[in-house]
């Protein structure tokens, strides 16, 4: 658990699966839990000290438009940019963003019949690359599934690998 | 080079001292359900044994999710309400629960989490079941006991489980072939030999064997199929605990043998999430399932 802040107590917000949030409430700690191919991806503007949290499903909403326009963030293409109007809506600003990115495992598939994992984060890469957008720090692959916390105050991001006891952190903020 | 001990899969059974009731309602709750004009009656009388067990499967069905404006007074006006395959699902899911919720510290899975992967494995493989005309109440037992071998073997691997990680830790080698390497059986023949005991049918038995390899469950290899697939969505949609719980190796057999292709598979993660309600339902049967006099059989 979060320690407790000056403030108050620290506000775990949960974004489910297919789902994003964002806010600049200082006691909040972004979640999301479960990360298996999914992406989790952190963006925290350090200045105005906003944080939002996406987890995207899969990578390409034209399997099913109809979804991606009532849940834009199950799929990378249209939650990404949902992701930065979020942030934006609170002044945060493209040049100042940090960006994390966790999750994308996958099972042992040597034939790269079925490889969400991957597939998510190709496609992450290109929308980032083609805004000049870098990612900070990242932890994607392997075969666990992982939990994400971005700390609104501070910007830390931590990972909390399945079957591990402790948390890592991906980003010290 | 560690040497693999020389016990059978039913030593292992013999020398297990978690092992889980028998929840000797279900086979024959499936060879009603598979009967044609099966009566309502008959199936209330054969719950109706296990008073414990009707309680919970009573107090589920009048939980919010499931619940009328008027409750279910009792197990009759139940099934007419839900209907039988409701309610089979959730004296599944209580008996699973019981056995599949306790914490697998050799695993490094946490109370819950290998409950709440079979859960939404079943649900996944039982809306593929839908979808393709199979047997789905079979499917979806199937899938929600596919991983019960891991209950038997988890305190066997505690005393090994640094090397296991070790092991898996460079990628080369699946969970299944570790499990081979460390104890010389895995959990899917552990599982299976499990439900022989306990008297499930045959094709539930090659099913859950055979859920790494589905194609070598012939005759019954598109149910295989099915708990293959189902337990694919979960691990994809996050849903798998533990360490490695990802490691192991993909059979392209599993979709040929259903005929599907990618794009079915990324539509049938978005059909799975959207049962979110349903998984976590079920998922709060462990608790009804501590309180359950199943327990005490």
């Amino acid at each position: 658990m979060p320690s407790p802040s000056l403030s108050g107590f620290a506000l775990r917000v949960v974004v489910d699966i297919a789902d994003l949030a964002a806010t600049n409430n200082q006691n909040a700690v972004l979640t999301t839990y479960s990360l298996g191919s999914c992406l989790g991806v952190a963006i925290y503007d350090p200045v105005v000290k906003v944080g939002a949290l996406l987890h995207a499903m899969l990578p390409d909403s034209s399997i099913n438009q109809s979804k991606a326009a009532a849940q834009p963030a199950m799929f990378i293409d249209t939650g990404i940019p949902a992701l930065f109007r979020a942030a934006y809506e609170f002044q945060a600003q493209k040049h100042r963003l940090r960006i994390c990115v966790a999750g994308g495992a996958q099972i042992m598939d040597s034939t790269g019949f079925f490889n969400i994992g991957k597939r998510n984060y190709e496609a992450i890469m290109a929308i980032f690359q083609a805004h000049g957008l870098r990612i900070h720090a990242e932890q994607v692959g392997g075969l666990s599934s992982r939990s994400m916390y971005l700390n609104v105050a501070t910007g830390e991001v931590r990972l909390k690998v399945s079957g591990q006891q402790e948390e890592c952190i991906l980003c010290p903020g | 080079m560690h040497s693999v001990p020389r016990l059978t899969v039913d030593d292992y059974l013999e020398r297990a001292t978690n092992l889980p009731p028998a929840p000797r309602i279900l086979p024959q709750l499936l060879v009603l359900l598979n009967q044609p004009n099966t009566e309502s009656g008959r199936l209330v009388e054969l719950i109706s044994l296990d008073s414990g067990l009707t309680a919970s499967v009573l107090r589920l069905c009048n939980s919010a999710y499931f619940g009328n404006v008027l409750p279910a007074g009792d197990l009759q006006e139940a099934v007419t309400r839900l209907g039988f395959r409701q309610v089979y699902q959730l004296v599944a899911a209580i008996s699973g629960a019981a056995a599949l919720a306790p914490a697998l510290p050799g695993y490094g899975i946490e109370a819950g989490g290998l409950w709440q992967h079979s859960v939404t494995a079943a649900i996944a493989a039982q809306t593929l079941a839908r979808q393709l005309r199979e047997n789905e109440t079979l499917v979806f037992t199937a899938t929600l006991l596919h991983d019960l071998g891991k209950v038997v073997l988890a305190s066997e691997l505690e005393s090994v489980e640094p090397r296991i990680r070790q092991q898996l830790d460079h990628g080369e080698i699946s969970l299944l072939e570790a499990e081979l390497q460390m104890l010389g059986v895995q959990h899917a023949d552990t599982g299976a030999r499990l439900l022989v005991r306990w008297q499930f049918p045959e094709s539930m038995v090659m099913a859950v064997r055979c859920h790494h390899h589905p194609s070598e469950a012939q005759p019954h290899e598109r149910l295989a199929a099915c708990v293959y697939i189902g337990n694919l969505i979960a691990c994809l949609i996050g849903q798998s605990y533990g360490f490695y719980s990802l490691a192991w190796r993909h059979k392209t057999e599993a979709l040929k043998i259903l005929d599907l292709q990618p794009d079915d598979l990324s539509r049938l993660m978005i059909k799975t999430v959207e049962q979110f309600e349903v998984i976590q339902a079920l998922f709060q049967t462990s608790a009804s399932a501590r309180d359950s006099s199943w327990n005490r059989i």
